[in-house]
């Protein structure tokens, strides 16, 4: 509903009755109430804010300190930043080959998925066909499928998968192929979706003019469309990467050996072993290496992720 | 003759099929077809590789009826969509009532999305670690004097109430950015307007900001079915893989992921699982659906 034309009088008459009319004290006392209100959200906006940095801080604090300074002083500064927290964090818990394993993973199934969905959301934005639009609403439907329906089916294909290689092809399976292989898959609709929606909005003269200069269609969307779509390009791969980067479930079901696994798991391994171990500031540590690539992320192309995923959720 | 744009719309033409077959092939093979497979599968009995499945018709679903421990996890599941639910867009509108005249709106914004890009179990272990029986929290707690308030955040009489808290702290900013990023659109003249007509803040939110966001709601409603159904990694954060998850604590998905790995020591139910993903689907359809009846409005154009 549309609130101008609730009034059938002109909208400048009501106007200037309205800034005339003396307000009752009901009405003063709801005013008050409202500013009460407006104080009060922005007051725990704030708050939440602080929670957020108090939190962050917290936790790079807590990696620097000993065992001991965990729990006797949990709110306090080390006496001297337990660096070796990191180092072994790294080496001895496993989190230096569990960050290759995301980094190589997830960066080959980001670019793979871009490679294998731009073309199509490229002739699904640009071709005036009824079956390009059907096709757009089956990919989106992808979107509203929970990968819980694609846990059983894949668990199963990518142990086949892994038998079938090291028995007749290979010899060898490193599972972490699988999981890139099924995070394409995953990423799929999305992306599709996505970059179809980022095509449609860009001009077409310039394609016609490359027609016109006599080039064909693969130069055209090679030397010309992958150029000019840059910025949606990217935009899909950060969303991708933050995505994958994250993505705890599959790794745990199809990655079996615990040393293959990604940071997500690697963290979740070590938490499990915290009533053993104690290696608390480790544990911090580790938390640290999984979140500081998509802070660091964040802080280059915030504005970016934060558009694309709101206004391409919109669209 | 120089081509025509008739020409060019020829020439994509040519192009539609092999630029768009890897992609159709790998969606509709890899995607989709496993997913109908689950439903088969969800008619079986299946305890895990190496053994056969057997047909046995609707047990898993009726199992899912009648077992507590299924129950809990569908119920727990559906409490996190509405109730979390019902937090996330309460601190959502309230936010939309007073951030567009905030100073410092951007810089809030920002941070508010910061949580949506941590991995849930980075931020599940962080918070997890301060609500421990012996963690910060109690300890601030007692030394406070407030003693009495000490609790086992994560036993099983809490844990999900902090599951459902976690999710709505770590998801809010994502809904706070889609609507405000609707908001922005409004123009500004309409609330100059409404305030030269004694029109508060609660007024103008009434009456501009929620009847010209009404589009955005209806998306940000769906995508947070979408993705609350699936609430798996903060779970297991909070309490752990090493052993299996107390039944109060667990969603849906974390009891799908115990019935595939088997948990501790039970035997994997594929077909079981298979059931639960295939539950998980039809609950978010039926939500997703609903949602967009309950939601549905004219568009408002400006």
């Amino acid at each position: 509903m549309n609130p101008s034309t609730d009034d059938p009088a002109p909208a400048g008459t009501a106007r200037a009755r309205a800034a005339k009319r003396r307000p009752t004290p009901g009405k003063r006392a709801i005013d008050r109430l409202d500013a009460l209100l407006g104080g009060a959200v922005k007051t725990g906006l704030w708050v939440w804010v602080a929670m957020l940095v108090v939190l962050t801080v917290w936790v790079v604090v807590t990696s620097l300190k000993t065992n001991g300074e965990v729990f006797t002083d949990p709110f306090g500064l080390p006496k001297s930043p337990q660096w070796r927290n990191y180092r072994l964090a790294w080496s001895v818990s496993g989190f230096g080959q569990a960050a290759f394993s995301s980094v190589t993973v997830v960066a080959a199934a980001a670019l793979l998925t871009m490679v294998i969905a731009t073309p199509a959301a490229y002739v699904l934005a640009r071709v005036n066909r009824r079956s390009a639009d059907r096709i757009i609403t089956y990919f989106a439907i992808g979107m509203g499928i929970p990968a819980q329906a694609l846990v059983v089916p894949f668990f199963l294909m990518s142990n086949d998968l892994s038998t079938f290689m090291t028995d007749w092809v290979t010899g060898w399976w490193d599972d972490r192929i699988s999981l890139a292989l099924i995070y394409v898959v995953l990423s799929l609709p999305f992306t599709v979706y996505l970059l179809t929606m980022y095509f449609r909005s860009l001009p077409t003269e310039i394609e016609e003019a490359a027609a016109v200069d006599g080039a064909g269609p693969t130069r055209t969307f090679v030397e010309i469309m992958v150029p000019l779509a840059r910025h949606g390009l990217v935009t899909a791969l950060v969303l991708n990467i933050v995505a994958l980067w994250n993505e705890t479930l599959f790794v745990l079901i199809v990655v079996g050996d615990p040393q293959q696994r990604t940071l997500p798991a690697a963290l979740l391994e070590l938490y499990n072993t915290m009533q053993y171990t104690s290696n608390w500031g480790g544990l911090f540590a580790g938390i640290v290496i999984l979140v500081m690539p998509m802070i660091l992320l964040y802080l280059w192309a915030g504005r970016r992720i934060v558009q694309a995923m709101t206004q391409g959720a919109i669209k | 003759m120089a081509r025509s744009v008739g020409g060019v719309r020829g020439e994509r033409d040519r192009i539609y099929v092999p630029y768009l077959l890897p992609a159709l092939l790998i969606y509709t093979f890899l995607f989709i077809a496993p997913a109908a497979v689950t439903i088969w599968y969800s008619f079986t009995k299946w305890q895990g590789l190496g053994t056969t499945a057997h047909y046995n018709g609707l047990a898993n679903y009726r199992a899912m009826l009648t077992n507590s421990v299924f129950l809990t996890a569908f119920r727990n599941t559906l409490i996190l969509v509405v109730i979390g639910g019902a937090f996330v867009f309460a601190l959502t509108f309230l936010t939309m009532v007073v951030m567009r005249e905030m100073r410092g709106r951007a810089f809030v914004r920002s941070m508010l999305f910061v949580p949506c890009i941590l991995s849930p179990i980075a931020i599940g272990t962080a918070v997890g670690f301060l609500l421990n029986p012996d963690g910060a929290l109690n300890q601030v707690l007692s030394d406070v004097g407030l003693h009495s308030l000490t609790r086992g955040w994560l036993g099983p009489d809490l844990v999900f109430k902090c599951i459902i808290a976690a999710v709505v702290w770590i998801s809010t900013g994502f809904y706070v950015a889609i609507m405000m990023s609707r908001v922005d659109a409004i123009p500004e003249d309409l609330y100059e307007t409404a305030r030269l007509a004694g029109a508060n803040r609660l007024e103008q939110f009434r009456y501009i900001t929620f009847p010209l966001t009404r589009d955005a709601l209806s998306t940000g409603a769906v995508l947070w079915v979408i993705g609350a159904v699936k609430t798996f990694e903060i779970v297991i954060a909070f309490t752990g893989t090493a052993g299996n998850p107390p039944i109060q604590a667990r969603s849906a998905a974390v009891e799908q992921y115990l019935a595939v790995t088997g948990g501790v020591s039970g035997t994997p139910e594929l077909g079981s699982a298979a059931a639960i993903g295939v539950v998980m689907f039809l609950l978010t359809a039926v939500l997703v659906v609903a949602l967009r009846r309950l939601l549905r409005s004219e568009a408002v154009e400006l």
